[in-house]
């Protein structure tokens, strides 16, 4: 092939252009899911609700739009119209366009590159809005707590992520384990729960008195190391007790991935602390070591295999159902009641993980959610849909989520 | 064509430069290219999918056909065999066979499609690119497919040997299919004049559909690779997501065609995998952030391109420093031709 002046201007220039148009495409549709099936619904108005996803393809993503669509549009009076998997803060926006030009009464957003300029779209339009499974930070919550249409966000906070992770070390740390490699996903895109996770994991490891990391064992030293940094260097934690023996981070599985993986791998550590997708992007991996992953996933048949087979050590993971009270909470406010805090503003409530250690412990936790027995079912739902409820009442039943509460 | 010094020269100084930089790079921060057991089926792995996927893009860029749809087969293809190796059963065998087949196939329909439509290649192979990546979402029903309870599927892409035959095998058989066989031959005088070669009696439409199908094929490969490696599939997003893979061909394009100048295209797409494989090696060993080696792979993309823009002044500054006067040795008018034109369309 000859390279001309000519061919390498054009290369670069399509190369442009097709960044452009991917860019753009990938919020430019959407997908109706779901259907208004309430029994006896004619007379009810099916109110049109929106989700904004930035992941269509996990698990854990795919369990909570069956929730949704089969479950929750089954039993009120409820459409669900889906996003395309939006990637970055520009394509939130264009589907909120969308939302808004095709009369959605709602949005719930999974979504997270830019919850202000979504708040503010919602607020401007006049349609409700309403964080699941995260929340706004500090600041952002003082700015837009007062806004007409925000409902609130329920699902696990900053804190909420750090101990999970946090967990998760000092469960291995309790195993005897003293050896860790470190998967940080999304660190260096400066995922939140993913950097609260990491340094969950860090200050557990720190509270023994030869270590720290990068001289710091408190959580907010460590977590500020690790936002300045924007990753984790492995060569800044020092220990007399325990080893890093590796870190590996993003998901682009090419060669330098590849090499930094088996480099991690061949380590041998006791186990590897994931901050999310651990099993799916590990578990091949070390499939045949003795390594153990620990990981912040999703109740899947894949995880639970994994867990069976030795693979998988811990797994704190959402479950499935665990939407269901922030779309009551939305459901509720179309039809004329938010809930309002004591001081009239959103409301920002925390929901955590169900932990799972064992093959029998995971699948209890199967059998007691799913799609069609959730635990957040039409009869644990419905007092809290447009009936009166108090906003504490609301707040204490958002609180009451972890496995013995729900299940007992 | 030169010398056999200097076309060996110039086939071997860009692949021995990368590694002598990264390895002196790496042994100067303590580290090493090959620190680990899999070190090599990582170089050889890496190298494999880069270079089929040059080669998938090359052999379409040359006839001036700008393929989008590279990532969507490799995905695509996957999907459809690895679902019938697990629910029909026969293992990887059938896992390869259906795959690459299926490669095939796709990439035969997107050409019958271009040729069809007669629209510019770069907006059907857009289309073509939706189109996969929604008939592999539908296939798996917007999920991932997992290799977790089939292990069976994943030795594949952990076999050194696999990966070097498969990168044998391949550049054998491009070699043969386009530079020493009848359709080869008619390929090539499509891309040196169209009108001539038709005149003549060759059938651009039906060297089209072929030319997709061998990259199709190719990208099938990939994809097998990838699959048996990652022991996952992620066939849930219908955003053109799958168009990131052609941009790891670009470098090594380019410095297959450098190289081509000198010995072979062919042979250059294997050393420009090879090298950006090595830079890969190093990017792990110097523990660069991902953030890092993301700038530095977009400014060796910039700075090859520079150079190949300005050749011409650089060979001329060389000349200087050298004090030298000689007249560069300049590819051969055979080289040339078959590099310019513009193929079936």
């Amino acid at each position: 092939m000859r390279i001309t002046r000519n061919a390498v201007a054009g290369t670069a220039a399509t190369v442009g252009m097709t960044l452009a148009l991917a860019a753009c495409s990938s919020s430019a549709g959407t997908e109706a899911s779901g259907s208004a099936a309430a029994d006896g619904g004619d007379a009810v108005e099916t109110v049109k609700m929106c989700a904004l996803v930035s992941d269509v393809t996990s698990s854990e993503a795919l369990a909570f739009r069956d929730y949704y669509t089969d479950y929750i549009a089954s039993e009120f009076p409820v459409e669900f119209v889906y996003s395309d998997e939006l990637t970055d803060a520009e394509a939130e926006k264009t589907a909120m366009e969308g939302f808004i030009a095709n009369n959605c009464q709602a949005v719930i957003s999974f979504a997270s590159a830019d919850r202000p300029t979504q708040l503010d779209m919602a607020e401007d339009a006049g349609i409700y809005y309403a964080v699941a499974t995260g929340a706004l930070s500090a600041e952002e919550y003082e700015t837009f707590k007062d806004y007409e249409y925000y409902v609130g966000a329920i699902g696990p906070d900053a804190m909420t992520e750090f101990q999970a992770g946090y967990d998760m070390a000092q469960y291995f740390i309790g195993e005897g384990d003293t050896s860790f490699g470190i998967f940080g996903g999304g660190i260096p895109y400066y995922l939140e729960m993913h950097i609260n996770r990491a340094a969950g994991m860090l200050t557990a490891l720190a509270e023994d008195g030869t270590t720290s990391y990068g001289g710091a064992t408190e959580m907010g030293d460590i977590l500020g190391k690790i936002y300045a940094d924007g990753t984790i260097k492995i060569q800044d934690f020092e220990s007399d007790v325990y080893e890093l023996t590796g870190y590996l981070e993003t998901w682009d599985f090419d060669a330098a991935w590849q090499a930094s993986m088996a480099e991690m791998i061949a380590a041998d550590p006791d186990a590897i602390l994931a901050v999310g997708t651990g099993n799916a992007i590990l578990g091949s991996a070390v499939d045949g070591t003795d390594i153990q992953i620990g990981d912040i996933d999703a109740y899947t048949e894949d995880n639970l295999v994994a867990m069976e087979n030795g693979t998988l050590g811990f797994l704190a993971g959402k479950f499935t159902s665990i939407n269901g009270p922030i779309f009551a909470a939305t459901l509720s406010a179309v039809q004329g009641e938010p809930y309002r805090t004591e001081d009239g503003s959103a409301f920002a409530l925390s929901q955590g993980y169900w932990t799972a250690t064992s093959a029998e412990e995971f699948q209890e936790i199967v059998d007691a959610d799913n799609v069609e027995s959730p635990v957040y079912d039409v009869d644990t739902l419905s007092p809290f849909v447009a009936t009166g409820a108090t906003y504490d009442e609301f707040a204490d039943f958002v609180g009451k989520y972890t496995f013995a509460d729900l299940v007992g | 064509m030169g010398s056999f010094m200097q076309r060996a020269t110039g086939t071997l100084i860009i692949p021995v430069g990368v590694f002598a930089v990264v390895w002196t790079l790496a042994t100067l921060d303590g580290a090493s290219l090959f620190s680990s057991g899999d070190s090599l089926l990582i170089l050889a792995r890496a190298t494999a999918v880069t270079m089929l996927t040059t080669m998938a893009l090359a052999i379409n860029l040359n006839s001036g056909r700008f393929d989008f749809s590279l990532g969507a087969m490799a995905l695509a293809s996957s999907t459809i065999g690895a679902s019938v190796a697990i629910n029909v059963g026969g293992g990887f065998p059938v896992m390869a066979a259906v795959t690459v087949l299926s490669g095939a196939l796709l990439g035969a329909f997107s050409g019958f499609l271009y040729v069809t439509l007669r629209i510019s290649p770069l907006v059907s192979s857009l289309g073509v690119t939706l189109l996969y990546e929604g008939l592999a979402f539908t296939i798996t029903g917007g999920g991932n497919i997992s290799f977790t309870q089939y292990p069976e599927l994943v030795s594949f892409g952990k076999s050194l040997v696999a990966m070097t035959a498969v990168i044998i095998i391949a550049l054998i058989g491009v070699y043969t299919v386009f530079d020493r066989s009848r359709f080869g031959s008619d390929y090539r005088s499509l891309i040196t004049g169209q009108a001539a070669a038709v005149s003549a009696g060759v059938k651009e439409k039906g060297n089209a559909i072929k030319t997709y199908a061998v990259s199709g094929a190719l990208m099938g490969v990939v994809g097998l690779i990838q699959a048996s490696s990652k022991g996952l599939i992620e066939a849930g997003s219908i955003n053109f997501s799958t168009i990131g893979i052609m941009f790891t061909a670009f470098l090594p394009m380019f410095v297959g065609g450098y190289i081509g100048r000198y010995s072979n295209d062919k042979l250059g797409y294997l050393l420009g995998a090879l090298s950006m494989s090595v830079i890969g090696l190093g990017y792990s060993a110097l523990k660069l952030t991902s953030a890092q080696q993301s700038l530095i792979t977009a400014l060796l993309l910039v700075v090859f391109l520079i150079f190949l823009s300005n050749e011409e002044r650089v060979g001329r500054w060389w000349r200087k420093v050298k004090g030298g006067n000689r007249t560069p040795q300049q590819p051969s008018d055979t080289d040339a031709a078959q590099s310019v034109g513009t193929g079936a369309r």
